[in-house]
């Protein structure tokens, strides 16, 4: 997810609130999605982002700064190794954005460098940069829920 | 019109209190024409996360009512901050054009007046078809297709003909820098709304900026022509809508938009409207404008680069706490689809 998990689960409780009981005429009903409230309220207490969706990222970064260091990658470029072995969430959000932050600072350095590099070496450089890409791209999207936008702009299923 | 303190302390404040924006709409509207208003009451339509959109009935003094529309450019907008000055300009520069748009009146970016700067228009009929889905087939029933179809293109191709100079928008734009002000307006948009970084994202705007094109000649681009941004009465489109993006460039880059993936719903045709091939023959026939395929591939890449941004935009719109609208973190998951998308056509 790209939102943080407390200001989601604020928008849904906002949501919930403001445009959907307003308009939920039963008291059932509308004690249950009070019910919603009260439980997404329980879960900002306790709940956050799993270790090992963070962890996924951080182990590819891994991966790639030994590629890239194997090709002769200067050390103070590449990824620093993380782990989903610690317990505080933000900072292992912090290390992941701040390793991509340095693989888009390689992308621009291979485009800078790639007149002086040996074109073998360039294109493994290359190579290694993409797939990683390639990699997380396919962890976020084997990570996200089947999409509803049908139904969100529709109001119905 | 007036283009004043667009940061008004009040500015953004009581968008929504609709009573309050006839009695401040009506008493400008006086200032503005010397005569006495009628406006009956206000209905918001629920589209856009940018503008703020209301109908209403207007009756000016001894005069017949007829439908007006107001939009807000909100200071929480996906785009903030916002002008109504291109918008009013496009519509007046097409007034009588062949392109369908509903005529504009009034506009203002002081925010003093109504709390946001606004613009009136007319009200045109029609509804905005969208068929929601996925799979074979366009979701419309062939012959309407075929009719919607051509003057969708039409449309567009009148737009790119259409003579925009000295009208208030950005003369310096040229065919050598057209690509380059744009990729500057939205890498610099990235700087301002990404909450952290995307390498696919970013490889792609290094490839465009190696890949400039030239453009055929400098149009006004409408920057938001699909699917869902026009209307249609009886098979007829009876008006183009949602100008907020308008500004001149190249005229590839309204097609490398209209041909994105997600308009077209896995139908194979632009905006579930028309075959690629079909596309491109009758906008070069009736614009005068050559295709260029090295330029259209540009524009589809930098489509979906400004797609995967508005998604971010969305992102942090909502981080911000601007909106609790659920489709705003909903759009945030489609940056990594948008990016896969990205990544298959870069070489």
């Amino acid at each position: 997810m790209n939102n943080s998990l407390p200001r989601l689960i604020d928008g849904m409780i906002a949501t919930l609130r403001n445009e959907v009981i307003p308009h939920v005429d039963g008291e059932f009903a509308r004690g249950q999605a009070y019910g919603l409230i009260y439980m997404l309220n329980s879960l900002r207490l306790r709940a956050d982002w799993s270790p090992a969706f963070v962890g996924e990222q951080l182990a590819a970064q891994r991966e790639l700064a030994m590629m890239l260091q194997d090709l002769g990658v200067e050390a103070s470029l590449l990824p620093e190794a993380g782990s989903a072995d610690g317990i505080d969430m933000r900072a292992l959000e912090a290390c992941r954005d701040d390793n991509d932050r340095r693989v888009c600072a390689l992308l621009d350095w291979i485009d800078d460098q790639r007149s002086t590099l040996a074109p073998q070496r360039a294109a493994a450089i290359d190579e290694a940069l993409r797939r990683y890409m390639q990699r997380q791209l396919k962890w976020e999207l084997s990570t996200s829920a089947k999409p509803m936008f049908a139904e969100i702009s529709s109001g119905s299923e | 019109m007036t283009r004043l303190n667009p940061e008004s302390p009040q500015a953004g404040s009581n968008l929504q209190d609709d009573s309050r924006l006839r009695l401040r709409l009506a008493a400008y509207l006086q200032t503005q024409t010397g005569r006495a208003w009628t406006l009956g009451p206000f209905t918001r339509y629920a589209v856009g996360f940018s503008w703020i959109t209301f109908g209403f009935t207007a009756c000016e003094e001894g005069a017949e009512e007829h439908g007006l529309i107001l939009r807000l450019g909100p200071p929480y907008g996906l785009f903030a901050p916002y002008s109504a000055q291109p918008q009013f300009a496009a519509l007046k520069v097409l007034e009588g054009s062949a392109v369908p748009a509903p005529r504009a009146y009034w506009w203002s970016d002081d925010a003093a007046i109504l709390g946001a700067p606004f613009f009136v228009s007319e009200r045109v009929a029609g509804t905005a078809p969208v068929p929601w889905g996925t799979g074979e087939g366009s979701g419309f029933e062939d012959g309407y297709r075929r009719r919607i179809g051509a003057q969708f293109v039409s449309a567009l191709a009148a737009l790119h003909r259409q003579e925009w100079h000295g009208q208030g928008f950005d003369d310096t734009v040229t065919a050598g820098n057209a690509a380059k002000i744009q990729l500057d307006f939205w890498e610099q948009a990235r700087e301002r709304w990404a909450l952290r970084p995307y390498p696919m994202l970013h490889r792609a705007l290094r490839w465009l900026r190696r890949n400039l094109p030239q453009a055929p000649r400098v149009s006004l681009v409408h920057g938001d022509y699909r699917l869902g941004n026009f209307l249609e009465q009886d098979g007829r489109i009876t008006a183009i809508l949602d100008w907020e993006l308008v500004h001149p460039g190249d005229p590839h880059e309204d097609l490398g938009w209209a041909f994105l993936p997600q308009y077209a719903m896995g139908s194979g045709l632009i905006c579930r409207l028309v075959s690629r091939d079909e596309f491109i023959a009758q906008y070069q026939r009736e614009s005068g404008i050559a295709v260029n395929e090295q330029s259209l591939h540009f524009y589809r890449v930098f489509a979906l680069v400004k797609l995967a941004l508005t998604h971010i935009a969305a992102v942090r719109c909502f981080e911000d706490g601007r909106f609790n609208d659920m489709r705003m973190p909903a759009m945030g998951t489609q940056i990594a689809p948008v990016l896969r998308q990205i990544e298959k056509m870069l070489p």
